[in-house]
């Protein structure tokens, strides 16, 4: 009797085991016929891609996409700075043990900038570099760097501004934070580029790299600002409620309570606004900056090179998104640590 | 004996012509515990506000440890008596962002411009004192809430405070965790302190306090010892409110 019934159960559970397997061989056959006619599909329409590019366009030109025109015996300086930028960033994606280098971190990201003019333009002993000829992939990190670092603290003003309870200074950041998101960026950078020279008097000129900084971080602020606000509010009034019972001031309030936790619920966001950024600063070939896409651009346009578009756009494709790819892990990484405290 | 709080009459009113407060007058001595009992939407809350200057009052005036307030906000005073006096929330309140030793030192370091070495040092005490020193180095959101209300307590300690005041401090608190939180407050009654107590805890009022003040719509009721207000309360609702509660 007790046979029989074990008997039946083993049975049951064959035919269990029979159907899963069945279903899952069915699956896996799809799957496997899936993959296989992607595979030829793509095999027929990136052949010529895979099989007939000379990539020779991209590895000879390496210096010049890194650097543009930067001279040769002096590529080290912007290395040294792109690494530093790298050293600093990984510090505060992963935070070293040593408490005062944790403390000191901001001012380390805040020496980037003038150690990036001091390492490219040269001076104080280093041979003087013109902006002319920067180019290529540090150009563009020069570009997104410095307009993002300055666009933070301009975004987070404005925002406060829009908060403010002086009518006048709400007005008119509300006004400017407005105006800038309804002008296309394409405009603000024609502006910059083109119309800045003629407001300034004769005989005192902005180099074209920053004149581009300047229109990049007018147009950036402005969304931060926004993203920051959206922080603000997202912070409940008990916290400012607990820190007025302490005793803090009300700038105490915004340095220690208000900027730390708003950053900190905006930083999707914000992480959005950098790889927007970084991808929007290609506009600048249009407008006579060599950066990385105008590197590309010019290099087409040399005859040794002619016709090899999709070598060199398949190559820009995949630094802007490896870079890009980096920049979201990063932040990706940074909320999650974030997230416990 | 020095006298702490003297309230003399204060009231408030909202825009639709509802009395919060309404003539609210009263007096704790140094070293006195106040319980303030009463039912929600009574104006405990809004009447324990007004001693560190969160709310505003219409009319009357408040004078705490010397340092008087009346309806026109002053900035600077009110600025004053948040140095001296500590306050806890309902909903502990702690800043997500910091550290609980940071959370503690904040306002020691930035408010009376203490070093860091003593700011730290006084912390960790008062973190041993509420039993939670191991926990230095989290943050809120990994503490339980009865263990970040003793946070909270520690951080109004930590400007050395001559006037506590607790917003229910355990409303939001597990069952199990309310001792905890009560048995600190206990041990600081004991110690001297003198504060004041918005709470619906009656064992905690019945031990701790020494004068019960029970209000109803924005009107103090009655004002007693805990012995004859709870075995014997001169005021028809006040009666009723026990009953309440002891249901």
């Amino acid at each position: 009797m007790i046979y029989k019934m074990h008997q039946k159960k083993v049975k049951k559970y064959i035919e269990k085991i029979k159907e899963i397997l069945f279903l899952n061989s069915l699956n896996n056959f799809l799957i496997i016929l899936l993959i296989f006619t992607i595979c030829i599909f793509s095999l027929q329409s990136f052949s010529s891609v895979i099989f007939n590019s000379k990539w020779s366009v991209v590895t000879t030109n390496i210096p010049l996409f890194a650097f543009g025109t930067f001279p040769s015996d002096q590529s080290w300086r912007p290395i040294i700075w792109i690494v530093s930028l790298l050293l600093t960033s990984v510090l505060s994606i992963i935070p070293p043990k040593w408490k005062w280098l944790r403390k000191n971190l901001l001012f380390a990201w805040m020496g980037m900038i003038p150690l990036g003019i001091f390492l490219l333009y040269g001076g104080l002993g280093l041979q003087t570099v013109m902006s002319r000829n920067f180019g290529g992939l540090t150009l563009t990190i020069f570009l997104t760097v410095c307009s993002s670092m300055f666009a933070l603290p301009l975004g987070i003003g404005l925002a406060f501004c829009r908060q403010s309870s002086l009518f006048v200074v709400k007005k008119l950041s509300s006004i400017y934070i407005d105006t800038m998101r309804a002008i296309p960026l394409i405009a603000v950078l024609f502006f910059g580029q083109l119309l800045i020279p003629l407001f300034l008097p004769l005989g005192l000129e902005i180099d074209r790299v920053w004149r581009a900084i300047f229109a990049f971080t007018l147009f950036v602020s402005a969304y931060i600002a926004e993203d920051i606000r959206g922080g603000l509010q997202a912070i409940p009034n008990t916290q400012i409620e607990s820190a007025k019972s302490l005793g803090l001031n009300q700038l105490q309030i915004i340095k220690f309570i208000l900027i730390p936790q708003s950053l900190r619920i905006a930083l999707p966001a914000l992480t959005n606004q950098v790889i927007g950024l970084f991808q929007n600063t290609s506009l600048m070939s249009i407008l006579g900056l060599v950066e990385f896409l105008g590197i590309g651009r010019s290099i087409l346009a040399n005859p040794k090179f002619i016709g090899q578009y999709i070598e060199v756009y398949i190559w820009l494709a995949s630094v802007y998104w490896i870079i890009c790819t980096i920049l979201a892990l990063m932040a990706k990484y940074l909320e999650k640590r974030l997230k416990i405290a | 004996m020095n006298t702490i709080i003297k309230v003399k009459n204060i009231s408030k009113s909202y825009s639709k012509g509802l009395l919060a407060l309404d003539k609210v007058s009263l007096k704790v001595n140094q070293g006195k515990v106040l319980v303030i009992m009463g039912p929600s939407g009574s104006g405990k809350s809004t009447l324990i506000r007004t001693f560190n200057g969160l709310e505003t009052f219409d009319t009357g005036e408040i004078d705490i440890l010397g340092i008087k307030i009346n309806s026109n906000y002053n900035e600077r005073r009110i600025q004053k008596i948040r140095k001296r006096v500590g306050m806890v929330f309902q909903q502990f309140n702690l800043f997500p962002h910091l550290s609980i030793l940071d959370n503690i030192t904040l306002a020691p370091l930035n408010v009376q411009k203490r070093s860091r070495v003593d700011a730290e040092e006084f912390g960790m005490y008062l973190l041993q004192k509420m039993g939670i020193s191991m926990h230095a180095e989290k943050y809120p959101s990994q503490l339980s809430g009865g263990e970040q209300q003793r946070v909270a307590i520690a951080r109004a300690l930590a400007l050395k405070p001559e006037l506590l005041l607790f917003d229910e401090p355990t409303s939001a608190l597990d069952p199990e965790r309310i001792n905890e939180v009560l048995d600190v407050m206990r041990k600081l009654a004991q110690e001297g302190m003198t504060m004041v107590v918005v709470t619906h805890e009656i064992n905690f009022a019945k031990d701790v306090s020494d004068q019960i003040l029970f209000m109803d719509s924005g009107k103090v009721i009655e004002t007693s010892t805990p012995d004859i207000f709870f075995s014997n309360a001169k005021h028809e609702r006040s009666r009723k409110f026990l009953n309440q509660l002891d249901k």
